[in-house]
């Protein structure tokens, strides 16, 4: 690992004991009042006078300010066409279409850049862009993880709900009171009981057994902690749970405060539906059974002699003692035999694997063709009454006690709910029932004074469009997360965030309007030599695409893309290698019941069914998250795997091959000169340089092929201009 | 067509004016750096264009690399290599009050206590005891350290595999391959670092986050391997690109690539050369997994001429080939998918062990036998375990249910001393007494054999400076020495 890292942190460290130590008074309360910068209110100052044209507004006055002061000057602005891809892919996760290119480049006014802004933020595909990051925050998948995995059936609301969400511009502060406590805050209102699948979001373990019930409940609960802790607070208040925070003023108190928040909360099902709803989707139902029903009965008919063949096999080798046991008739056993042919009959149950090798071939194939008629039948059952995967209040909180080490069976002191002592309650009270408890600590989340909710939020904006936080890592505002590279940008942005209404769009049309955002992203070494890591801005960051953005670019580009917004999540074909991943002990067919509109299969990536362990390669392979912990800033990796899927994999040959069609169809009788333009401006929102189009030329004529255009549109779509935003 | 169709050498219609294509269209720094990449020689920036490049260990290691054989379901120790005579002369008792209520997934201790159904005898010069599962394993006993007391926090499957691959309960963590790869790199050109081979019935109960790279970057991940003309997924040219057509194609697009990578920028020139490895990587994975070079006399050590080992037995000739090549860490699963092809015998323990073991005692000591033949168990450390082992008492009359409270596992090659055994579990095989090791003492085990200090290997995620072994394990140094 890098050298320099390590020092910094082993520097932080060591600065940071003193802190926590000094932080924390006897009884493990911790001091309200701490000299640490993030736990203290925001104090925006005006931004400092900069007399330079480059600056446009507060962002570029804090900007400039410090490069000034280290004598760097920021890079020219980007080419149009670069600014308008950059913000479009920022904007939506999709690049521009030659549509919105013409517009954009043909429209005069010195307000255009602002103008495609603008359309962009109006745009149903921002919202998207804007789940895909919240949904990394908060972990959001399809299933609950670990070896069963089962499919969460309702979780789809709450990813349209943060769609919707984002492009209505809720204000954030509504959006947070939605998800922490929708239900106890807006009762009645059906999209705020559906936001409160935010503390759903996590894994679940769900197993048979015996399972140990307080445990499984601390589990829930420490996801529930957990959300709070790093989507809105920018904390690791899960480092507590065992022991007081090492570095930052949480005490193990503090944790279990917050733990108890949720003492009277449970997940649940909530029915949206109407009456009249749940009675027609109650007759849907029941006409599919009738449906089934006869399928199910022949098969079982079918499998009947074979089980009692497979189970009599099995008698056969049951021990003596078994085998008399289970011969003796019920009412005559003794308490021992009772137990022995309970025991008998769980060895002679056969399995699936014992009966299917018993089948003879005709009798199998009767036996396949019925499971498909079953497996079709299931792609077109009907979809049940509108449920939210939600939190409800239940009749009484349990009590909630601090656990030493973290473990549920070690109880410690019993603890009230009760707000992060070193923030203290703003004023707040917290009920001593099971209801309102979420509501109060919403309430104190979304409060103008809280010092931490509002500069996260912007923090991740910031982070979101420039490519760095401005408090590095968004996910915590603690001690190790370091101290923010513009202290006053970011107290401004929060400031104005608030005043403004907690409008989301708000400042991202500050941030993308700015000259910090429009500049170039070429490295100048001499100023890379000054400033390595770009902390101080002076050009626009490259970075590659996220793994949803190079999937839904490609489709965009070769024209398949299905534009359409909301709904059940999609199962996409998969790879066999990749079917073989899903455990299971049953029968393994139709464990991956492929959507039947092959339309849908050409979704964005959003709506792609998210199954905590089985990932989809090509996205993973883009470092797309697990979706097991809180994902602040996607890391980006390089390497072979990922070439092999963008060279060899049959998304990617169907997306050049559509891309191919669509040059030849557009450049009638297949006019290289068209084609290759075309292609760039499909692809990359520019026309190509002299050089390209003399490299493209001869690659199109070194072979008379008609494969070579769908081998150049390949190269494209593979190329580090395509994959990253310029 | 395909690339077995395509001669290697096939002359590629674009080659001739390639070279002059290139020095147009990539003027400047974007061309020597991409000669500089194409020939294998990435020059300075070698560090951050090729994140996998090898690194040098904490301090000497004792082995290169690692296979680690990963027992899906559980295999009992008290039917394989902890021997317990007591559990024989007292079956069909119940265990004695003193062990109060024994905690397995399905059952509460109340049922009476289970016999083995095997014999023990004594092997090699240590006279180490094996069953008679493992005849052909038990001859290598002079060459393998038994670790008699592990310990892992949870009866259920997928939660203590996590904890043996992870170190977490929770399926949130690197796997130890992934680590292992962060910490070392590779040191094969043409192939994955981390390879993953799970049995083809099916993925162990954890499913594929068991080798998870978790919040590491994705370059650290494992690769599943299989054996067959398309070892890794997407590896296969589609139909109709042969080998020369995909050249001329790739050299357009490294051209282009060229032309976007500037001379500061190493993370373009790190795609580059990435295209370059998957392109290699096309004709030496198939290479890595042909067996046709194996000599017959090889082929019938692992057992690929019987069919109840074939499977195993192939598998784990392809792990000492990509160990060969320099393959860093090689996960590999006896077991997965359905309950009959797991080692999780909640009945039936005699036909399913019987089975199990069959599949895989032959390969799993002609690995040994070949590694050590061919110099390379010196360097390479093989690790044989599962999730936990299973309890003294019965399930369902003929069956032992879950024992994460005592079993074993163990260790051969890569410096381990072997004949000898470590730690012990009561006279029942249900707790381990002497020398409790956990999971962190696990991972800290085999990270110091390949030279890194538990406490140097670490990753910033979350705010938390995260390492495999969290707050620290105890390194089992006796295997060692």
């Amino acid at each position: 690992m890098p050298e320099s890292t390590a020092a910094l942190i082993a520097v932080l460290a060591a600065s940071a004991v003193p802190l926590a130590a000094q932080a924390q008074q006897p009884g493990g309360e911790a001091a309200g009042e701490v000299g640490y910068w993030a736990f203290s209110a925001p104090a925006p100052s005006a931004a400092p006078p900069v007399a330079d044209s480059w600056v446009r507004g507060p962002v570029d006055a804090f900007i400039r300010h410090r490069l000034q002061e280290r004598a760097l000057r920021p890079s020219p602005q980007a080419s149009r066409e670069r600014l308008a891809r950059r913000v479009s892919l920022d904007l939506t996760g999709l690049p521009p279409t030659r549509e919105q290119m013409l517009a954009f480049l043909a429209d005069p006014s010195p307000d255009s850049y602002r103008r495609f802004v603008d359309s962009l933020l109006a745009s149903p595909h921002y919202g998207e862009r804007w789940a895909q990051k919240w949904l990394d925050v908060v972990r959001y998948a399809d299933t609950n993880g670990f070896e069963l995995d089962g499919y969460r059936e309702h979780a789809w609301r709450y990813r349209d709900y943060v769609v919707r969400s984002f492009n209505q511009d809720k204000p954030f502060d509504r959006f947070v009171c939605e998800q922490v406590a929708g239900d106890e805050l807006f009762p009645g209102d059906e999209e705020a009981l559906i936001a409160t699948g935010f503390h759903a979001a996590g894994p679940r373990h769900m197993v048979g057994g015996n399972q140990d019930k307080e445990e499984a409940r601390q589990e829930v609960l420490t996801e529930m902690v957990l959300g709070v802790g790093q989507a809105l607070l920018g904390l690791t208040v899960q480092c507590a749970r065992c022991h007081d925070h090492k570095f930052d003023p949480i005490t193990q108190k503090d944790y279990y405060r917050l733990a108890a928040f949720f003492a009277g909360s449970d997940l649940e099902d909530a029915v949206l539906a109407t009456a009249a709803e749940q009675e027609r989707s109650e007759t849907l139902r029941a006409a599919h059974e009738q449906r089934l029903a006869p399928i199910k009965q022949r098969l079982d008919e079918l499998e009947a002699p074979f089980r009692e063949q497979a189970r009599e096999r099995k008698r056969q080798q049951l021990g003596p003692e078994h085998a008399a046991a289970l011969a003796t008739p019920e009412d005559r056993r003794s308490e021992k035999q009772e137990r022995l042919a309970k025991e008998a009959n769980s060895q002679i149950k056969p399995a699936w694997y014992e009966v299917l090798p018993l089948i003879p071939p005709e009798v199998k194939e009767t036996r396949t063709a019925l499971r498909d008629q079953m497996h079709a039948l299931d792609l077109v059952k009907p979809a049940p009454p509108r449920t939210a995967l939600a939190v409800k209040n239940t009749a009484a909180a349990e009590p909630t006690h601090v656990l030493l080490g973290g473990d549920h069976r070690r109880k410690g002191d019993s603890v009230a709910a009760g707000f992060l002592s070193s923030i203290g309650s703003l004023g707040f009270t917290v009920p001593d029932g099971a209801a309102g408890r979420r509501a109060a600590l919403a309430k104190w989340l979304t409060d103008a004074a809280h010092p931490l909710v509002a500069r996260v939020m912007v923090n991740r904006v910031w982070e979101f469009r420039m490519g760095r936080g401005l408090v590095r890592d968004p996910n915590n505002f603690g001690l190790l997360g370091g101290l923010p590279t513009h202290p006053g940008l970011l107290d401004a942005l929060a400031a104005r965030f608030v005043e403004e209404g907690w409008s989301i769009k708000s400042i991202d049309r500050l941030i993308v309007l700015s000259s910090a955002y429009r500049q170039a992203a070429d490295i100048d070494p001499e100023k890379a030599a000054a400033d390595p890591g770009n902390e101080l801005y002076w050009r626009a960051s490259r970075r590659r695409l996220s793994a949803e953005s190079i999937r839904d670019s490609a489709l965009a580009a070769s024209g398949r893309l299905n534009r359409a917004l909301a709904g059940r999540p999609v199962r996409i074909p998969i790879e066999p290698e990749v079917y073989d991943l899903i455990f299971t002990e049953a029968e393994p067919d139709n464990l991956w019941p492929v959507t039947p509109d092959r339309r849908e299969h050409d979704r964005r990536s959003l709506y792609l069914l998210n199954k905590r362990t089985v990932r989809l390669p090509f996205l993973a392979n883009f470092d797309q998250p697990d979706t097991m912990t809180s994902c602040s800033v996607r890391s980006t990796s390089t390497h072979a795997l990922q070439s092999l899927s963008l060279l060899n994999s049959d998304f990617m040959q169907v997306q050049a091959r559509s891309l191919a069609e669509r040059l030849r169809r557009e450049c009638g009788g297949g006019d290289p000169v068209c084609q290759i333009g075309s292609l760039f401006r499909i692809t990359l929102a520019r026309d190509p340089t002299p050089a390209e189009q003399r490299l493209a030329k001869g690659f199109l004529a070194s072979s008379p092929s008609a494969d070579r255009l769908q081998d150049l549109s390949l190269a494209i779509l593979n190329r580090n201009e395509f994959v990253y935003r310029p | 067509m395909n690339s077995s169709t395509d001669p290697e050498g096939g002359a590629s219609q674009f080659a001739v004016s390639r070279r002059k294509l290139l020095c147009t269209a990539a003027n400047g720094f974007g061309w020597l750096a991409l000669q500089h990449l194409l020939a294998g020689d990435a020059g300075a920036a070698a560090d951050e264009v090729n994140p996998l490049r090898a690194k040098p260990p904490h301090f000497p290691a004792s082995a290169d690399a690692v296979i680690f054989i990963f027992n899906v379901g559980a295999p009992s120790s008290m039917d394989t290599f902890d021997p317990k005579p007591v559990l024989n002369q007292r079956a069909g008792e119940p265990m004695p009050a003193s062990f109060g209520e024994v905690g397995g997934q399905f059952t509460d201790g109340s049922n009476p206590i289970l016999g083995t159904p095997w014999r023990f005898r004594r092997h090699g010069e240590s006279g180490m005891p094996v069953s008679e599962l493992f005849p052909n394993v038990a001859r290598h006993v002079d060459d393998i350290c038994f670790v008699r007391s592990f310990v892992t926090r949870s009866v259920v499957h997928a939660p203590a595999m996590y904890e043996v691959h992870s170190g977490r309960l929770f399926a949130t963590h690197p796997s130890v391959g992934s680590w292992v790869t962060y910490g070392l790199g590779s040191v094969s050109e043409n192939l994955p670092a981390y390879v993953v081979m799970p049995q083809p019935e099916g993925t162990p109960e954890g499913g594929t986050s068991c080798w998870s790279q978790g919040f590491l970057p994705s370059v650290y991940q494992g690769t599943l391997l299989r054996p067959g003309p398309s070892p890794i997924l997407h590896l296969k040219r589609p139909d109709g690109m042969t080998r020369s057509r995909q050249r001329d194609m790739l050299d357009v697009l490294q051209a282009m690539n060229a032309m976007d990578a500037g001379e500061f920028d190493s993370e373009m020139q790190a795609r580059i050369a990435a295209y370059e490895l998957a392109f290699r990587m096309q004709s030496h994975a198939p290479e890595a997994v042909d067996l046709t070079g194996e000599s017959v006399r090889t082929k019938r050590a692992y057992g690929l001429e019987a069919e109840r080992t074939r499977e195993f037995g192939t598998r784990l000739l392809l792990a000492r080939r990509l160990v060969e090549r320099g393959v860093r860490f090689v996960q590999i699963y006896s077991g997965g998918g359905p309950i009959s092809m797991q080692w999780d015998a909640h009945k039936h323990l005699k036909q399913n062990h019987e089975k199990m073991a069959g599949h895989s005692d032959r390969p799993v000591a002609a690995l040994l036998a070949d590694l050590k033949q061919r110099g390379l168990l010196d360097r390479t450390l093989v690790v044989w375990g599962a999730e936990f082992g299973r309890l003294p008492t019965s399930e369902s009359g003929n069956g032992r249910d879950h024992n994460p409270h005592g079993f074993t596992m163990w260790f051969a090659g890569g410096g381990v001393r072997g004949g000898q055994s470590i730690g012990a579990t009561d006279e029942f095989g249900l707790h381990a007494v002497e020398r409790r090791c956990s999971m962190r003492d696990f991972h800290a085990t085999i990270l110091h054999a390949l030279g890194l200090d538990q406490r140097g290997l670490w990753y910033l995620h979350n705010g938390r400076h995260e390492k495999l072994t969290d707050f620290g394990g105890r390194v089992i140094d006796s295997v060692f020495s």
